[in-house]
């Protein structure tokens, strides 16, 4: 069995997305292989799992084939799909593939074409793969990423982060990416505010997995850079578990994987 | 030439021989692990990779030099190897069959790392003397416990799949002198010649080339069409990517384009890749040539990495690559061109190529090749400045030389460039342009000089003879500058109507 999670941020950047999908990863690989895919450019990733920064990514993997394919001697395919191999960094628990930078100048679709089907045989090996994405979702546009079996939007209440939630779930129509989709509520501080979400979700089709406050210990951790894995008990916490089970009986459909 | 001939096993060195097919195999052997990554954690051992040296090689050899399905293994074994460790390691195929030749050596090779990848718990990576090759503890635990093994699984596929080889065996080593002695010996010179059979191979050559629609997200009916001494126009692809990628999927973006009839030698024309250009386009593209400039030229997607452009003033072309941002003297800049060429159009007077187009020896042969190339960016005459033949390395201006066309005439003058006299193209020997009309004419012509702006000179179809056989040209236009002077000597010119305007002052 094998599952493609993604999730996607929307409005306020902060203490959200990145710290949902990293709680995810280390919930998730308890159950399986899993492999991290860092798709945002602007997140931190690596930093919120404690690997610290990674040094290379595959956006380098591309410029550097970009410029040097005329010099490859051999199978193109072969040499990439190598360098795509030395990028992927084996922690502990799990794999982590950084995406990192986006294009530069000229034209990738030979390049794009390569990796499409380099990732789509390597990721099969997988249990979950969990990709931690922007708004634009780009690497699904690009096809890079070829599958999606639910894509989990963060957000706030604030009327641009719910525009751009909208927004997600009309780009995945647009991209024909078949996969279930979840709003999860983020810096919930009232009832009031929940209950926004809920309707939201209602209205636009998200299943809505529930609502994470604004944690002033997850603060100080983010500032101290400490690792989530050394996240103390807090209602964050508790609320993120809440939204775990939810998640396990939605997505997975309550099975061991 | 490299030689072909089995390697000499060395004596005082272990050695294990294994004859005859075996197909009970310890572990699942399908197509379904490919992909699959051995980690660090889950590796028995590690073969070759970044720490020790390593090779792969597919050798043709006559049927009766090769004991079919025989496997010598020469160094220690899977089972005697420490768990966790590096190892040397190199595996040799030795190949007969009635179609085998050279050329397939490096095709059969290919293949070694997908039959690798197709056994549950070997990881293989790269190629050539890169390979990388883990051997999970799954797999041993499986029972998995010698190298031979993995060798009989990759023959019986090699068979199975390419049912051309008739015969094949193998020689696997871990013995790190031997592997050492063998690469450098053996496996090096063979490579060093396959590269530069690459760099040999043309267009003749070959039956077919490929086609290449990966473009076609942007440029519906854009095709490309490569072959050996034309890769694709976005640089990535070459006649030998092609077809690797036809090969592995012949209804993919990279598909088989018969050559059929030619039909210009020198321009590079084809049957076969006219009719193909014609169904794959929608009728869009009827002709294509594949190494002309003026005429049919290939159509151009937008990916193309540095743009052609002909500059009538000066009877020449003039190249712009992506990165430099100043306008060419034609007073355009490398995105402007590039908007008015791209979308899988033929639009004669533009052209896009790849950068390694510059190294191919029939560069656009019919229109004169570099003898017909007048101006280029400094950085770009730099990166190619080795395939210019010598005597034009100091003919063509760059931005330092001329920023205009004035600028340019001025320089292809005073170096005498070969489009001032007339350009004698090297492919036939044949004098295609007759230079500027000014320096071939006697003195005692009727002059008639006239001065006209720049919005003129668009309204205006210039007379120069290669324009008479073209069906649309866009005149490039200086989009500032001087005024320029147009000097008509003794030429016959038939307008319907000329607008003059007064140049509005100011006028962005």
């Amino acid at each position: 069995m094998r599952w493609i999670v993604v999730v996607a941020v929307t409005g306020k950047g902060g203490t959200g997305k990145t710290v949902f999908a990293a709680m995810l990863i280390m919930y998730l690989h308890k159950k399986g292989s899993l492999l991290a895919v860092d798709a945002d450019p602007d997140s931190n990733l690596p930093e919120t799992l404690g690997v610290g920064k990674v040094e290379k990514t595959l956006g380098d993997i591309k410029e550097l084939f970009q410029h040097t394919r005329d010099e490859i001697k051999g199978d193109k395919e072969v040499w990439f799909e190598a360098k795509v191999f030395e990028v992927i960094n084996e922690l502990d628990n799990f794999d982590l593939l950084v995406m990192g930078r986006p294009e530069g100048e000229g034209c990738y679709c030979y390049t794009n074409n390569l990796l499409r089907g380099i990732l789509r045989k390597f990721m099969r090996h997988y249990d979950f793969v969990v990709v931690d994405c922007e708004a634009g979702l780009e690497h699904f546009s690009r096809k890079t990423i070829d599958r999606a079996d639910c894509i989990i939007v963060v957000s706030d209440t604030s009327k641009k982060g719910l525009k751009t939630a909208k927004r997600i779930s009309e780009l995945m129509d647009e991209l024909g990416i078949r996969a279930k989709k979840a709003l999860v509520g983020n810096k919930i501080t009232d009832k009031r505010a929940r209950d926004i979400m809920m309707e939201f979700a209602l209205r636009t089709g998200f299943e809505f997995l529930g609502a994470l406050p604004y944690d002033e210990k997850l603060v100080e951790c983010e500032m101290l850079g400490v690792s989530l894995k050394d996240l103390p008990e807090c209602e964050f916490k508790r609320e993120f578990n809440k939204v775990l089970k939810r998640f396990e009986q939605w997505c997975l459909g309550g099975s061991n994987a | 030439m490299a030689e072909r001939r089995k390697l000499e096993i060395p004596e005082g060195v272990k050695v294990k021989v294994s004859q005859g097919e075996e197909y009970d195999f310890p572990v699942d052997v399908s197509p379904m692990h490919e992909g699959e990554r051995i980690r660090k954690g889950d590796m028995y051992v590690e073969l070759a990779g970044p720490k020790q040296p390593g090779f792969e090689l597919v050798m043709a050899l006559p049927a009766e030099d090769v004991e079919d399905m025989k496997v010598t293994l020469v160094g220690k074994d899977l089972d005697e190897l420490e768990e966790g460790k590096a190892y040397p390691f190199a595996m040799i195929y030795y190949v007969a069959g009635e179609k085998i030749d050279n050329d397939l050596e490096p095709i059969i090779e290919r293949r070694n790392h997908d039959f690798q990848n197709y056994i549950e718990g070997v990881m293989h990576l790269n190629q050539r003397y890169d390979i990388w090759i883990r051997v999970g503890k799954n797999a041993v635990e499986k029972g998995l416990k010698s190298l031979i093994t993995v060798a009989k699984a990759v023959m019986l596929l090699f068979k199975n799949e390419m049912p051309f080889i008739e015969k094949v065996e193998a020689v696997y080593a871990t013995d790190r002198e031997f592997v050492e002695k063998m690469l450098k010996d053996v496996a090096i010179p063979i490579f060093e010649e396959r590269d530069a059979r690459v760099e040999a191979l043309h267009d003749e050559d070959v039956e077919e080339f490929y086609s290449c629609t990966l473009c076609q997200s942007f440029a519906p009916s854009d095709v490309c069409i490569i072959s050996p001494d034309r890769p694709s126009l976005c640089g990535a692809i070459t006649w030998f990517d092609g077809r690797a990628a036809a090969r592995v999927d012949p209804e993919g973006p990279n598909k088989p384009v018969p050559k059929g009839e030619l039909i210009d030698s020198v321009g590079g024309e084809y049957s076969g890749v006219n009719e193909f250009a014609k169904t794959e386009s929608g009728g869009v593209t009827e002709r294509i040539k594949l190494h002309s400039f003026l005429e049919c030229p290939h159509p151009s997607c937008g990916c193309f990495e540095v743009i052609g452009f002909y500059m009538p003033e000066v009877d020449g072309i003039g190249w712009i690559h992506r990165g430099y941002p100043e306008p060419a003297p034609n007073g355009l800049t490398f995105s402007t061109m590039a908007g008015q060429t791209g979308g899988g159009k033929q639009v004669v007077g533009f052209l896009g190529i790849g950068m390694s187009y510059f190294r191919s020896k029939k560069f656009i042969q019919a229109d004169g090749g570099w003898y017909r190339v007048v101006w280029m960016p400094k950085e770009l005459k730099q990166k190619v400045l080795k395939y210019i033949p010598e005597d034009m390395r100091d003919k063509i201006a760059t931005e330092e030389d001329a920023k205009s066309i004035e600028e340019l005439r001025e320089f292809l003058k005073n170096v005498d460039h070969p489009v001032v006299k007339g350009v004698v193209r090297p492919v036939d020997g044949k004098k295609i342009t007759e230079g500027w009309v000014e320096e071939r004419e006697e003195v005692e012509e009727r002059e008639e000089v006239r001065e006209i702006t720049q919005e003129e000179v668009q309204q205006t179809q210039m007379p120069f003879p290669e324009f008479q056989q073209l069906q649309q040209f866009q005149v490039p236009y200086m989009q500032s500058g001087p005024k320029i002077k147009l000097v008509i000597k003794n030429a016959n010119i038939t307008i319907d109507k000329i607008i003059v305007k007064r140049k509005e002052e100011n006028k962005k």
